[in-house]
């Protein structure tokens, strides 16, 4: 039996809807919308202005600030303005909206092939950083402050996280069958930064042929500082701090970052997309996707053009099954996955799945809401060692003390693993974010409050 | 693209458990001991069952009907607290004890806190309680054919052997679900289903018998351990009742003090008390100090854990002292100080205890032979403190003294007999008998029958009955049966107790006869 983390659940993943269909470039053909802001940090600055022609991978906002990321036109045309867009989560943003033109003219000196062994190391992150890449896995944080420890000599393991863990997404599973090459090669890009680390891809047993085409593809490399590391299927195995744990054998606490304890955790994706930036010079304009559900008629994989609008893609698999009501759109998957009010919004960099379901488990779990039994499932499954049915009842008291100093909420994840798996049907993980918000937004209020 | 699409927060995905899913399987667990209890004690256990499940869902129908409280009712959790109250009970019970049972723990416990999940004890177990302590004594009649005998527990109490594997099928004298293999089986489901898990059923388990084998003076014989495990609710209680979500601890080192709590004082309640109930009352104790291990057994977040903290600064390397896990420890050192303390107790007031004894003996022995001027003791030390023949159940005779006049001769005897098959524990009885064998009056030096009920023995009505009769050996009359010249007429309910002291008297007289005459 693979190494696993403790807790965690086991829910339907229901990637065989997808899992067997190959990835698929899919060019919009509708306008672009390019949300400023994709990913965690400031939103970038525009560097174009309306009626601006410009070429797909050019950049058209740059990063304002040290936690802030550019970005890349997806296509070419002209610039239909930068005006307030809805977007995923359902909040208006500032977008760069370009009228596209269908020929996907590329920018100068893009696609060509470089000798990466020629590149030195600053100029790889300068290449990361240029391109705009982000964590891919759905936090969307800058992949080139990532790379840019305080002591690269102490980071022990640079981790590839291919484990998938979310249900229905099958994207990254398809991207290391075709693309195991070129993942290796981004890992060998991220392991020249750090002479101590080995890296380690991280993909969960129930993909066997992505294990498969990367033992292959590792078998090639015959780098020895490189392995595969199947790992038993359970969620949330691809939780950052669940492959800490399982790969190096550390717990930490929230407020210590993976690089404090040796660690450095990519999404393939990610990885892949930095292959692309530093041996291509292409910007991040490109990621794969899923489409998936049982409301959708043909569920797929993509490599979809950044700032694509939702509503196009859908069209692209075929639309909505007939006789189907469409209940419920997520952006990501069931267990982490944002609920779309809208399909009229574009797919941004951190957008792995679309997921149309033509039913609401929630909706169903409301009408079976009782209170809390006390049964400790959730204790059982927590990935991080909490015990949510405390912290519930402390909120429900307003205890927000214990909360935070005996029950230690904020070390939540928000992995959804307590909500999934509690008989008693409570909105335990909404309960959590809420509390983690309100108590760092009165901390934040306070320390405002101290520096006058 | 009309429709509106639902918007939630995540996870959208959930498991197929429900609150009547859990419950369910504990009612599907308490099948086979349901089964079995009605198939060896007839309709009127299957009407206490019955009464007892309609009045508590209805209970609670009732209480959401016009409190405006939803549908909670239809969970499932009422249900099962009406069956496990009903198991609970003897089958002998009165129709009216289910219903008013029911009603309590449902209304009082559950509702009144705030409905599932919000109970402070059991609600079954309450109820039980409730019943136990407002209708004593139609709550505990147990009758084999139709005539009330003890329950097994009783004749542990008491000292006697029990019939084990009557105990494993449910054929013995108990509530009705109390076959051990049906409830075995019935912990399996649990199990199997994931409703339950080791901690609180063998860490009550365990305690029990821990105690049980260095307290109960019979050391670890295996016979008398099952027999006490087996008897008395304690099965049912590790596997259904301690289990209880609500009322036990969230952490697993939290279960397991609790579940040893219950164990032990269940233990110290069996060895040292006289109620058969007892390990009901341990089990609600164990509730009560649930919020008091929450409140202090919280186990740490994986990062904020010792080893955990050692590995992020990178020490890797564990001592043999981080080798033993904790609770292991915590629990052994728990153990060891209640297992002393009680023990030190006990052996440090059991000396005084049986002086306070012997000084009411010699007082009982001026009343009953008022006579004497003085009393020396007949030597027969190897009867003494053994059960003293066949035909008197167990009676022992704790001694016999001579009352001597002034000029010492002989006025009469006194006997001091014990039997320990009083309704509830022992019963010591003085005799008082003259040198013609005529009995002067009886004085009881140790009796807590029921009040109202057995505590009646002490009374002149029926005390004074043996004074002045000269008989071979007296002869109990219930219910109002045909006078006889050894008649004696039971304190009327209280046959177990009347049975007792008239058995206790007999084997008195036996043994006047072998003392008379000696000097």
């Amino acid at each position: 039996m693979e190494k696993t983390f403790r807790g965690g659940i086991h829910p339907k993943d229901r990637k065989e809807l997808s899992r067997q269909v190959p990835l698929q470039h899919y060019e919009a053909k509708g306008e672009i919308v390019l949300p400023l802001g994709q990913g965690i940090g400031k939103p970038a600055k525009p560097l174009v202005k309306k009626d601006d022609l410009v070429l797909t991978g050019q950049i058209i906002a740059e990063a304002d600030g040290f936690i802030s990321s550019n970005v890349a036109s997806s296509c070419s045309g002209k610039v239909k303005g930068i005006e307030k867009r809805r977007t995923l989560s359902g909040s208006s943003v500032d977008c760069i909206v370009i009228e596209n033109d269908g020929l996907y003219t590329p920018v100068e000196g893009m696609g060509v092939q470089e000798d990466i062994s020629a590149i030195p190391n600053e100029e790889v992150v300068a290449r990361v950083k240029r391109a705009g890449i982000v964590g891919l896995g759905g936090a969307g944080f800058p992949t080139h402050v990532k790379l840019a420890p305080r002591d690269p000599s102490a980071i022990r393991y640079i981790i590839a996280n291919g484990a998938e863990c979310e249900p229905y997404i099958t994207c990254n599973d398809q991207l290391m069958r075709t693309q195991a090459d070129g993942i290796l090669e981004g890992l060998e890009i991220i392991l020249r930064l750090f002479p101590n680390a080995e890296g380690v891809v991280a993909i969960e047993d129930n993909k066997t042929e992505a294990v498969a085409a990367m033992k292959e593809a590792a078998a090639r490399k015959q780098n020895p500082k490189i392995r595969i590391l199947p790992l038993r299927t359970k969620y949330p195995q691809g939780g950052e701090r669940s492959l800490i744990q399982v790969i190096a054998g550390v717990d930490f606490p929230v407020s210590k970052l993976p690089a404090d304890v040796g660690c450095i955790v990519n999404n393939v994706g990610t990885i892949y997309a930095i292959w692309r930036a530093v041996a291509f010079n292409e910007p991040l304009f490109t990621h794969v996707l899923t489409i998936t559900g049982d409301a959708v008629n043909n569920p797929g994989n993509f490599i979809v053009h950044n700032g694509t609008k939702v509503s196009e893609l859908v069209e692209a698999c075929g639309g909505i099954r007939e006789g189907v009501t469409l209940k419920k759109v997520l952006a990501g998957g069931p267990m982490m996955g944002i609920a779309m009010s809208s399909l009229e919004v574009p797919v941004v960099k951190t957008t792995n799945a679309i997921t149309l379901l033509s039913e609401d488990a929630v909706e169903k779990a409301e009408a079976q809401l009782t209170n809390c039994l006390h049964c400790g499932r959730c204790t059982t499954v927590c990935p991080q060692g909490l015990l949510p049915q405390l912290m519930a009842d402390a909120v429900h008291v307003g205890d927000l003390e214990r909360y935070e100093k005996k029950l230690y909420g904020l070390e939540c994840i928000a992995c959804g693993s307590c909500t999934y798996v509690c008989p008693a049907k409570r909105p335990l993980t909404q309960v959590f974010k809420q509390t983690k918000a309100e108590i760092l937004a009165q901390k934040r209020a306070k320390q405002a409050g101290g520096g006058k | 693209m009309s429709n509106v699409l639902n918007i939630s927060s995540s996870p959208h995905v959930r498991d197929r458990w429900s609150t009547r899913y859990i419950m369910g399987i504990v009612f599907l667990s308490l099948m086979p001991a349901t089964i079995v209890g009605v198939a060896v004690h007839g309709l009127q256990a299957f009407l206490i069952i019955l009464i007892s499940i309609v009045s508590a869902v209805g209970t609670e129908f009732l209480f959401d009907t016009l409190c405006h409280k939803g549908k909670s009712y239809l969970d499932g959790s009422a249900a099962v607290t009406g069956l496990l109250l009903a198991l609970s009970l003897s089958p002998d019970t009165p129709l009216y004890a289910p219903f008013i049972g029911s009603v309590f723990a449902i209304l009082v416990v559950k509702c009144c806190f705030g409905g599932l999940g919000k109970n402070f004890i059991n609600p079954a177990l309450a109820g039980r309680c409730f019943l136990l302590i407002s209708f004593s004594n139609s709550m505990t009649v147990f009758k084999v054919d139709a005539v009330s005998a003890a329950t097994p527990v009783a004749e542990l109490l008491a000292g006697k052997a029990v019939n084990v594997t009557s105990m494993f099928l449910g054929t013995s004298n108990a509530v009705i679900g109390s076959s051990i293999a049906a409830l075995l089986l019935g912990g399996l489901l649990l199990w199997a289903f994931d409703i339950i898990h080791g901690e609180i059923c063998f860490s009550v388990l365990g305690g029990f018998t821990l105690f049980v084998a260095l307290f109960g003076g019979q050391g670890f014989d295996p016979v008398f351990l099952i027999a006490n495990i087996c008897g008395g609710g304690v099965v049912m209680g590790a596997f259904f009742m301690a289990t209880d979500y609500v009322t036990s601890p969230v952490s697993k080192l939290g279960q397991m003090i609790y579940g040893l709590i219950i164990g032990v004082l269940g233990g110290l309640f069996r060895v040292f008390g006289s109620s058969a109930d007892s390990f009901s009352y341990s089990i609600l104790m164990g509730n009560l100090l649930t919020p008091l291990i929450d409140m202090y057994i919280l186990p740490k977040p994986f990062a904020y854990r010792k080893k955990a903290i050692a590995r992020q600064s990178g020490a890797p390397r564990k001592t043999i002292k981080q080798m033993i896990p904790r609770p292991v420890l915590v629990i052994a050192i728990i153990t060891l100080l209640a297992g002393l303390a009680l023990g030190g107790v006990y052996s440090m007031t059991e000396e005084t205890i049986k002086e306070q004894q012997r000084k009411k003996a010699w007082e009982s022995y001026r009343a009953v032979v008022p006579q004497a001027e003085s009393f020396r003791a007949v030597q027969a030390p190897d009867i003494y403190g053994t059960i003293y023949g066949s035909s008197y159940g167990r009676v022992t005779i704790n001694e016999a003294v001579i009352g001597m006049d002034a000029s010492g001769k002989t006025v009469g005897y006194a006997i001091s007999v014990t039997s320990s098959e009083g309704y509830d524990g022992n019963i010591t009885i003085s005799v008082g008998i003259d040198p013609d064998g005529v009995v002067n009056s009886i004085e009881f030096t140790e009796l807590h029958e029921t009040p109202g009920k057995g505590m009646l023995a002490a009374d002149p009505a029926f005390k004074d009955q043996f004074n002045g009769r000269s008989v071979t050996s007296f002869k109990l009359i219930t219910g109002g049966g045909a006078p006889a010249a050894n008649g004696i007429d039971a304190i009327s309910g209280s046959t177990v107790s009347s049975k007792a002291i008239v058995n206790a008297i007999n084997a008195a007289l036996d043994f006047f006869q072998s003392v008379k005459g000696v000097q």
